[in-house]
């Protein structure tokens, strides 16, 4: 990841030097059909998802019933049921919702909090960069899945939003990293040293007249974020140390797999919620790639 | 240089003292203590306090702390609750399979990452270039586990080339070819799962620096020289790209290590990573501690190797 | 009394070695320069680049930490002044040198140019548009083009609409840093005339930056030559310009390109007196480093960089 990083850094020039940039981002997926339709499919997939989940009961999907057990596909249940009898299709649309959810929430948190950072440490530069730094470093060396687990188990009061910090508080390193490294160039443009000789305060220069020039490295680096961290909460989830009990994910259902009668016969239960993720996960990653493509002049299409 | 070098390590020791600190502070957040692994329950709460007062269970988190840590310098990594003996004993043979599995997942990565990534980038923008490009598109889009469960569907169940779970065949006696073989057949799926997902970002880093390293001029002097173009890609180029590939076996080793939690469980291999979560599961926090710990060291220690050679073959990365 | 008073200013930059990165020694970007300004008067700093002129404007407005020395503004001492001295940051405003990164690309010309307002005074939208408006008309461009982006103006305007925000606290001192040396010859002219004009009609002081002697003689009224962090010579125009004394001056001097094609010949020549005159002498003007010498005075007005003659 980290030569990632460096090369992403790189590759980003400079969109935002003209102000139609957000623009460009949006030429540039119209012009990729492959983005395009990407882009479409993932609001729908979001519209139907949202929309269905306020229909259907999930108390009546969690309910488990002893005469339903794994059953295969039929009329009644689309996609068969698992080893409680309950709905699979039903939990795929909620937990394709909550992975979701769970997903932007992470990568908001995660997301403001790195910018934060690595507009700091790029603004003011020297003692402060060198000091955010190291702290950076040391996080990004720690054992990401492990201290999350352990977390997980260890926090009393288990909400989606706790399980959402303790996701982004070992997870905001990337982010800040690609966003220092930007801000240490902008801050040498004259435009941020009128700024201070006009008396414009730190917090001001930094939020209002820096951030706003590297929003779409911002944009790019969140979707892609977005892509992964639907992948670690699936991941955690089918580990067992994902969403609180009672509350479907698409990481739930692949958990099912882990017993190998499941995994061997009964695709239905777990196949689906595994092609989902990687739909959508593949799908946000077109999006953020043509994002990228467009904040690149030289690689730009069109 | 030897100052970087001196300078990186100075870095280290904080690093590992500190990840020491937050482990043990998470320890303490964890229900129970270590006297819950040695002590009968049925001992009485006074007896149970007496002796906390005795072990020293109620000083300070820092006069803790330092015993703490000086037990672990000494190799003291406490007592398993659940398997009523000490932690350092239960992780020895887990530690050894889950080396030998990483291991030869860095070694397959790098058997798949390096002709990939050489062919990707000498023949770039041709079909072959594309389709590599597109395998590590897909790659990076894939969560680990859902491809490792895939691969134990198709070729541990459907196909039933390799075995589904353990990491030897019960029964064969420690030392003989079968069990070496055996050992080797267990490994290979899980590493080639792994190998498969983790070697993308190799195989693209590659690729682009042999593109990158292409176009400088030092090549098109080469070139220019009448130097023929598989010399120019065995002297030039690949001394350019390769040597910085090599260094980054280090950094690997954070992603290993996230790896082994799923594939562990997925496959059933008895190593570190399945005993983790294990033992979360049954609250044996000793364990937990002790696991973090290791492979925290693990990736710190890999972090400051890899940073180390790639000032050695890197001189740009070298800071005065 | 003088507007702006420097004292013997020193601007080092630290180069950093060994395991703990510690300071092992500095670059003398500036070193030991003094000057005054008087109210209205422009003061030209003159040097190749390199020379320590822009980071000596850049010190005095606080951008660079200033090492030692003594910067007053006023009678008041501003040196390192922070954010907190903010009555007289607005009497102090910079001309920047590149009018294209010197304007936020993504805001408005309505909001680059009411940036300073929004700090410093407290006014209505509507007050701060009329303001805006103003200003704009004061530096010769449409009122209609507040809402505007960077982009859509040509380098002039730009550097117009940057004056155009340094003057909008109606300073007492602009530093002006380079302003037209990144404009078309044919754009510069008419800012630098209009910079005068707007000296007059606000009773502005600049201290004024720039490697073009032609340009320097043009807007002001007293210069100083710089090299390698240190003054070499400082005079008035006529000084400076009728009576070089230090070779590196004479050598400037003699470089401004002369129009009218009957000196040719004689330009040439005096030319190639004062390269030979340079190689022959440089040791006298210059100590062991290369670096010139302290200020000896000429005149009341005129100093020159010598060895002292004992």
């Amino acid at each position: 990841m980290e030569v990632n990083n460096a090369n992403l850094a790189n590759q980003i020039q400079d969109p935002t030097k003209s102000p139609s940039g957000l623009k460009i981002l949006w030429k540039e997926i119209v012009r990729d059909k492959l983005a395009l339709i990407s882009l479409i499919l993932l609001v729908l997939i979001t519209v139907f998802v949202y929309g269905t989940a306020v229909v259907l009961d999930q108390d009546e999907i969690v309910r488990v019933d002893l005469f339903a057990i794994h059953e295969p596909p039929s009329e009644e249940f689309i996609l068969g049921t698992d080893y409680g009898g309950r709905d699979v299709f039903g939990q795929l649309i909620i937990g394709t919702r909550n992975s979701l959810s769970i997903g932007f929430l992470v990568t908001a948190i995660s997301g403001i909090f790195g910018i934060a950072f690595g507009l700091i440490a790029g603004y003011f530069g020297g003692y402060t960069d060198n000091a955010l730094m190291r702290v950076l470093d040391f996080f990004q060396v720690l054992p990401f899945t492990m201290l999350v687990i352990v977390f997980v188990s260890i926090v009393p009061n288990y909400t989606i939003l706790a399980f959402s910090i303790i996701m982004a508080a070992f997870n905001w390193m990337g982010i800040a990293r690609l966003i220092r490294s930007k801000a240490l160039q902008e801050k040498e443009l004259d435009y941020v040293q009128a700024s201070k000789t006009l008396g414009t305060s730190h917090t001001k220069i930094i939020f209002r007249e820096v951030m706003p020039n590297i929003s779409s490295l911002i944009i790019v680096t969140m979707t892609l974020n977005l892509a992964a961290n639907i992948g670690i909460e699936s991941g955690l989830s089918f580990l067992g140390f994902g969403f609180p009990e009672s509350t479907p994910s698409l990481g739930t259902l692949l958990s099912y797999a882990t017993n190998p009668q499941t995994l061997e016969y009964r695709w239905w239960i777990w196949v689906p919620a595994a092609v989902l993720i990687l739909i959508m996960m593949l799908m946000i990653r077109n999006v953020g790639e043509a994002l990228r493509r467009a904040t690149d002049a030289r690689q730009r299409r069109g | 240089m030897w100052k970087f070098i001196v300078r990186r390590i100075l870095i280290t020791i904080p690093q590992i003292i500190l990840l020491s600190v937050l482990i043990f502070l998470l320890a303490q957040a964890m229900p129970g203590d270590a006297l819950s692994g040695l002590v009968d329950p049925n001992v009485s709460l006074e007896q149970k306090n007496a002796l906390r007062e005795k072990l020293g269970l109620n000083d300070p988190w820092y006069q803790k702390y330092g015993e703490w840590a000086s037990g672990l310098v000494q190799g003291d990594l406490g007592q398993s609750f659940r398997f009523k003996m000490p932690v350092a004993d239960l992780l020895e043979q887990r530690l050894i399979n889950t080396f030998w599995l990483s291991l030869a997942t860095l070694i397959i990565t790098y058997i798949i990452a390096i002709p990939l990534g050489i062919l990707s980038g000498r023949y770039n923008d041709s079909i072959l270039d594309s389709s590599i490009t597109g395998y590590t598109y897909l790659g990076f889009a894939t969560p680990l586990f859902i491809f490792a469960l895939v691969m134990l569907w198709v070729f541990g169940y459907q196909l039933q080339w390799f075995p589904t779970s353990g990491s030897v065949t019960p029964g064969l006696e420690p030392g003989t070819l079968e069990y070496v073989l055996s050992k080797a057949r267990h490994l290979l799926l899980p590493a080639i799962s792994m190998a498969l997902i983790q070697t993308v970002s190799t195989v693209q880093y590659l690729r682009s620096e042999i593109v990158d390293t292409k176009q400088r001029e030092f090549i098109i002097t080469a070139r220019a020289k009448g130097a023929s173009e598989s010399r120019v890609y065995n002297r030039h180029i690949l001394r350019n790209s390769l040597l910085p590939i090599a260094a980054f076996f280090g950094y690997e080793i954070t992603f290993l290590i996230g790896g082994t939690v799923f594939v562990e469980m997925i496959f059933g291999f008895p190593g570190m990573g399945q005993l983790f979560i294990e033992s979360i599961n049954l609250r044996d926090y000793s364990v937990v501690n002790a696991v973090v710990l290791i492979f925290g060291i693990a990736a710190i220690l890999g972090a400051l190797l890899s940073d180390i050679i790639l000032s050695l073959v890197d001189p740009r990365i070298r800071i005065k | 009394m003088a507007i702006l008073e420097v004292e013997d200013l020193k601007v080092y930059f630290p180069i950093k070695a060994g395991i703990l990165n510690r300071t092992v020694d500095h670059v003398k970007a500036v070193d030991g320069v003094s000057f005054s300004i008087e109210q209205g008067k422009t003061y030209g700093l003159v040097g190749e680049s390199g020379s320590g002129k822009t980071t000596t404007g850049r010190a005095v407005i606080g951008l660079e930490s200033i090492y030692s020395g003594k910067v007053s503004f006023n009678g008041t001492d501003i040196t390192n002044f922070g954010r907190e001295n903010s009555a007289l940051r607005k009497d102090v405003q910079m001309i920047f040198q590149d009018p294209y990164s010197s304007l936020n690309p993504r805001k408005r010309v309505l909001d680059i140019i009411s940036e300073p307002l929004r700090n410093f005074e407290k006014l209505s939208k509507t007050e701060e548009k009329k303001r805006v408006q103003e200003l704009l008309e004061i530096v010769g461009l449409s009122p209609e083009s507040i809402l505007k982006y960077p982009h859509e103006f040509s380098g002039g305007q730009r550097q117009r609409i940057g004056i155009a925000r340094a003057i909008a606290l109606k300073p007492k001192l602009i530093i002006a840093d380079e302003p037209v040396s990144a404009l078309d010859v044919s754009v510069q002219a008419q800012v630098l005339n209009f910079m005068q004009d707007i000296q007059k009609e606000l009773n502005l002081t600049y201290l004024f930056i720039s490697h073009d002697l032609g340009i320097v003689k043009h807007m002001c009224d007293d210069i100083a030559i710089m090299y390698k962090g240190r003054y070499v010579e400082q005079g008035t125009i006529t000084d400076i310009f009728n009576n070089p004394q230090h070779i590196y001056t004479k050598r400037l001097v003699s470089a401004i390109p002369d129009i009218n094609p009957r000196n040719r010949e004689k330009q040439y020549r005096i030319r190639q007196e004062v390269q030979r005159e340079y190689a022959n002498s440089f040791n006298d003007y210059f100590d062991s480093e290369g670096l010139a010498y302290g200020l000896q005075p000429v005149s009341d007005t005129h100093l020159v960089a010598l060895p002292e003659r004992g």
